[in-house]
């Protein structure tokens, strides 16, 4: 267990002397763009309700940290998603997973579109073929201008 | 002294909003016209009881009276004399009082400004707002009185205001959101009134229209001044995050916009009656929602109140009795509601329709994304996050249908439209925009498909915008100069048109940042230099800084391009003493195409910093957009239609003609 | 009257909300659920806060119950819990494994020396009690990651098979250690102590 050791040494006695450098460097544009990415969809687990890149807190740190490590490692964005949940549930993740409980938001909406529309679109036909509404809305609008003047 | 008076006014502002609530009503349901009369003063009691109140919480705060544990909590001596007043509500309790404030000011202006309306009909609105404003004052009295004392045992010095609210934006965020919130309970107490008199015509609808324009356009600039100010006060350069808060004044929004066209339609077309008092019901339900969600600490956020069960509990009963005395009238009485639907399939009052239910359905997958988490962990289920990557998906689904109808809606006639008429002018905006929209991306290079479509999106607003306007005055049949034609197009008209434009410049704002933002996160040292988009950063020092009630360190950077010096921006860091607490300052440069945001991170070491940079395309069209559509809403109300005088009435009658006309060629 | 079913949802969908909005006034959103109860210690390969040389891994927390409790010398709640830690160890044979953690030890932009840690390690357990029978230096904060660990301090009672049991999050006290752990803890060593006899 040396190379514990001497890791732990090289690591707390090193001090970075080098020039202005990006805190995640990447060779390859897409894995930054993927490394941004799921820093912004990646909750903070002790904050209030923060990303882990807008977090200053200490376990966010630890966590872009792990996504960056486990990008370089080749993983794909779903891999490092897994492994976040894993050990912080399904909550570290800012897409719900599709469960029989979650389905609802997504059904829900769709539901709401389809039968509204049908109600606006049905609601025409009904009372299109009442053929004395004409009649019977001009006698309202009568009744109406009269009541105001 | 003063707080006592403050506190007796605030009691005597109970008195007179629980006597506004039954009089008036009462008067209307006996047809009694002295009781009926009490309205109008009581309303402006309310207002002057309420206003005195909150006049004696400013000057505690402006001489530093510690003896309240409200100021103790939320001021400092060494607090900056403009903040310590916008202190006032930097809390939960002076922000209530704001709200119950803003709640009279919208009742004494109903009360001034609506002569035109029959006396009955005031009198019921009136007592509406009376009963809510009962409700909270009484939450303000019983649990969230900011004229608690500490006495005998008071401190020598407050606890400071929090360091994120001591900002410009934070001063006139608040009353703005809170205008447009309690702005709803207009509408709201004229649905009521509405429901209650069973008189279901469409009048309500025209008279409450301009009530519901001017509070959504008060909630629009709340919104936009809340987005602007976490994007430069929260260090993320974020402007939306899909928290429980923002969602909370999103929901009445997205419901408040389905309303206000919902009204044009019910005014103009008597259609869709019993959809219009629903909504104005759900808006203002929303609001009170909103009010529970912040603060009650039922969810988790960066931004709510102190949680306090006993507060949410009592919320939550003035949102059962006020919601749903008015949702169980709405189904007692909604039914006799009969809206004559003399429509086809492609007409206005469809396309109008159909965005209502885009609105609706946003309204909704924004409610269901910020409770779902509570019920799911409610049901034992465990928790789980709702956050911006499934918002986004979902707006992303909704906006391209909605922004289709948005462009026709204004374009086809009411009840029925032919097709033919319109391909020709459909096919060439669809065209143009599609070409413009690939323009624009060719310019950069790695043009973005989702930029693209948003791109298409706000020129197709902005084409069928102008082809409305065209096709508007091409109609008028006489032989004045374009300038005059346009001239006589009304505010209300040009008030729609820029509303759907500002919604087209926001639309402009998001896509591109959203696609086109760049961003470093670097560690330099001073005189180090970092470059991103074409932009050179130098860090020049780092000074020590002493503000009033903080310590800073100031970042001094200078920002090159092509090796000319475009800006000098001193980001900070400062730590606020009382409250120990870091903050971050953006150094921001803005200019109608990018903004440069500089923002420091924490100090490293050998004298380096953690520092991000980010440019952002087009950022500031977002909020630019937002103050076009609050400027739509104005024009709107500034027309003389809605003028509630009897000069107002007069008018009405004569622009009955012109929809019997239009009405007439179309049959 | 066709219609009426249809305005009536409204009021039927709001008190379905009101029912959740009122459950959720009573409970705390931030509570999370651990993910890593009933699952295996993870694999991991540390080395000792005091002693370099010696490395941990799963292996040493088999055979016997123990309470891996995560801390740090920055940690305000750690310091008060350190004394009533110590006295259930002394009077209670209680076994405490301490996984310590640092938060200025940033591995990026590393500024403190391994000396200058155990020195406050040292000095923060001679005043306040020292409960651990050996404390497991997490260098990168890795093994907190595996665990689910979101800050300090954190417990896990893990069994004599390497198993963990329970995450508490927050300190121990009197009142959680006889409602919550103490229950779970004997009854896992009366288990293991009748296990072993029967061998």
């Amino acid at each position: 267990m040396k190379h514990v050791l001497l890791m732990l040494l090289a690591l707390l006695l090193s001090s970075h002397v080098t020039a202005s450098e990006d805190n995640y460097a990447f060779d390859d544009p897409n894995t930054r763009a993927q490394f941004l990415r799921l820093t912004e969809e990646l909750r903070c687990p002790m904050c209030q309700n923060q990303n882990i890149a807008d977090s200053n807190a200490m376990i966010a740190h630890d966590m872009r940290r792990k996504v960056y490590a486990l990008l370089k490692e080749g993983k794909s964005e779903q891999q490092v998603i897994d492994y976040m949940k894993a050990r912080y549930g399904d909550f570290v993740h800012y897409q719900p997973p599709v469960t029989a409980a979650t389905l609802w938001l997504w059904a829900i909406p769709f539901a709401f579109i389809v039968v509204a529309m049908s109600v606006v679109l049905i609601r025409r036909r009904t009372t299109v073929d009442d053929d004395n509404i004409e009649e019977k809305l001009a006698k309202a609008d009568a009744m109406l201008k009269q009541e105001k003047e | 002294m003063v707080p006592e008076i403050g506190n007796i006014s605030l009691t005597l502002a109970l008195v007179v909003s629980i006597l506004l609530a039954v009089y008036p009503l009462w008067g209307a349901y006996r047809q009694h016209d002295t009781l009926m009369a009490t309205a109008r003063p009581l309303a402006i009691g309310l207002f002057f009881f309420t206003l005195i109140s909150f006049v004696c919480l400013v000057y505690a705060f402006v001489t530093d009276d510690f003896s309240l544990a409200y100021v103790a909590q939320h001021s400092n001596s060494r607090l900056p004399l403009h903040y310590k007043v916008t202190a006032v509500w930097g809390g939960h309790e002076g922000s209530f009082l704001l709200w119950v404030l803003m709640l009279s000011i919208w009742t004494v202006a109903v009360a001034l400004f609506s002569r035109g309306i029959p006396h009955a009909m005031v009198s019921r609105v009136l007592s509406v707002l009376g009963m809510v404003s009962v409700g909270f004052y009484l939450f303000m009295l019983l649990t969230s009185n900011p004229f608690d004392s500490m006495l005998p045992f008071f401190p020598v010095d407050g606890r400071d205001l929090n360091p994120l609210l001591q900002d410009f934006g934070m001063i006139i965020h608040p009353p703005m959101l809170y205008m447009g919130y309690v702005g709803f309970s207009v509408a709201f107490a004229f649905a009521i009134s509405a429901l209650l008199s069973g008189q279901l015509d469409s009048t309500w609808a025209r008279w409450s229209r301009p009530w519901v324009i001017a509070a959504w356009s008060f909630l629009s600039v709340g919104i936009a001044l809340g987005s602007w100010w976490a994007y430069y006060e929260l260090g993320w350069g974020g402007w939306w995050f899909w928290d429980p808060v923002e969602n909370a004044s999103f929901m009445p929004w997205l419901a408040g916009t389905a309303l206000m066209h919902s009204l044009a339609v019910t005014e103009k077309r008597k259609a869709f009656k019993s959809w219009t008092v629903l909504l104005a019901i759900a808006a203002f339900s929303l609001s009170l929602l909103g009010t529970f969600l912040v603060r009650s600490g039922v969810i988790v956020s960066v931004h709510s109140f102190a949680s306090d069960p006993t507060r949410g509990l009592f919320i939550l009963g003035i949102l059962v009795i006020l919601s749903g005395f008015g949702l169980l009238l709405y189904a007692l009485r909604a039914s006799q509601l009969k809206s004559p639907g003399r429509y086809q399939a492609f007409s206005r009052e469809v396309l109008l329709m159909g965005n209502n239910v885009l609105l609706c359905a946003a309204t909704l997958v924004v409610l269901l994304g910020t409770l779902l988490p509570l019920v799911h962990k409610e049901l034992g289920l465990g928790s789980i996050s709702v956050g911006a990557p499934f918002f986004n998906q979902m707006f992303t689904w909704l906006v391209v249908p909605f922004v289709l109808f948005l462009g026709l809606g204004p374009l086809t006639r009411w009840k029925q439209q032919h097709v033919a008429a319109l391909r020709n002018q459909l096919l060439l905006a669809f065209g143009l925009s599609i070409s413009a929209a690939f323009l624009v991306s060719m310019s950069y290079s790695q043009p973005s498909y989702m930029a693209a479509l948003g791109l298409t999106m706000a020129f197709w607003i902005l084409i069928t915008s102008i082809q409305e306007v065209l096709q508007r005055i091409g109609a008028m049949q006489d032989n004045d100069s374009m300038l005059r034609r346009l001239r006589k197009l009304t505010p209300s008209h040009w008030g729609m048109v820029l509303g759907h434009l500002g919604f087209a410049v926001t639309l402009i704002g998001i896509s591109l940042v959203s696609n086109y933002e760049v961003e470093r996160d670097v560690r330099m040292a001073p005189g180090e230099t970092v470059s991103l988009g074409g932009y050179e950063f130098t860090f020049r020092d780092v000074v020590k800084h002493q503000g009033p009630n903080y310590d800073a360190d100031i970042g001094i950077f200078d920002v090159f391009r092509n090796g000319e010096k475009v800006v000098h921006l001193e980001p900070e860091k400062r730590m606020y003493t009382v409250q120990r607490m870091p903050m971050t300052e953006a150094g921001i440069h803005s200019t109608l195409t990018r903004d440069l945001f500089i923002a420091m991170g924490e100090p490293l070491e050998n004298g380096a910093w953690a520092v991000r940079i980010y440019i952002k395309p087009f950022v500031i069209w977002i909020w630019c957009g937002a103050a076009i559509m609050a400027l739509g809403g104005a024009c709107s109300i500034s027309d003389r239609r809605y003028r509630m005088a009897k000069l107002a009435r007069l008018k009405q009658t004569f622009s009955h003609p012109q929809t019997t006309t239009q009405t007439g060629e179309q049959s | 009257m066709k219609k009426f079913p249809l305005v009536a949802v409204p009021v039927l969908l709001f008190t379905v909300l009101i029912v959740f909005l009122f459950q959720g006034l009573f409970s705390d959103p931030r509570e999370l659920d651990s993910q890593a109860t009933g699952k295996p210690l993870p694999d991991f390969s540390l080395p000792d806060l005091m002693q370099p040389d010696t490395s941990y891994g799963p292996d040493d927390l088999t055979g016997k119950v123990r309470i891996l409790n995560v801390w740090g010398v920055w940690c305000v709640t750690c310091a008060v819990e350190l004394p009533y830690l110590t006295k259930l160890s002394r009077e209670q044979d209680v076994t405490f494994v301490g996984l310590y953690f640092d938060q200025d030890l940033d591995p990026d932009f590393g500024t403190k020396t391994l000396s200058r840690v155990q020195q406050e390690v040292t000095d923060m357990l001679s005043r306040y009690g020292n409960p651990y029978a050996f404390n497991i230096f997490d260098v990168y904060r890795d093994m907190s990651l595996d665990l689910g660990v979101t800050g300090a301090p954190e417990h896990f009672v893990i069994d004599a098979e390497g198993i963990i049991r329970m995450h508490h999050i927050g300190d121990i006290n009197e009142r959680v250690w006889n409602n919550k752990i103490g229950p779970l803890y004997n009854r896992l060593r009366q288990q293991n102590r009748s296990l072993e006899a029967a061998e």
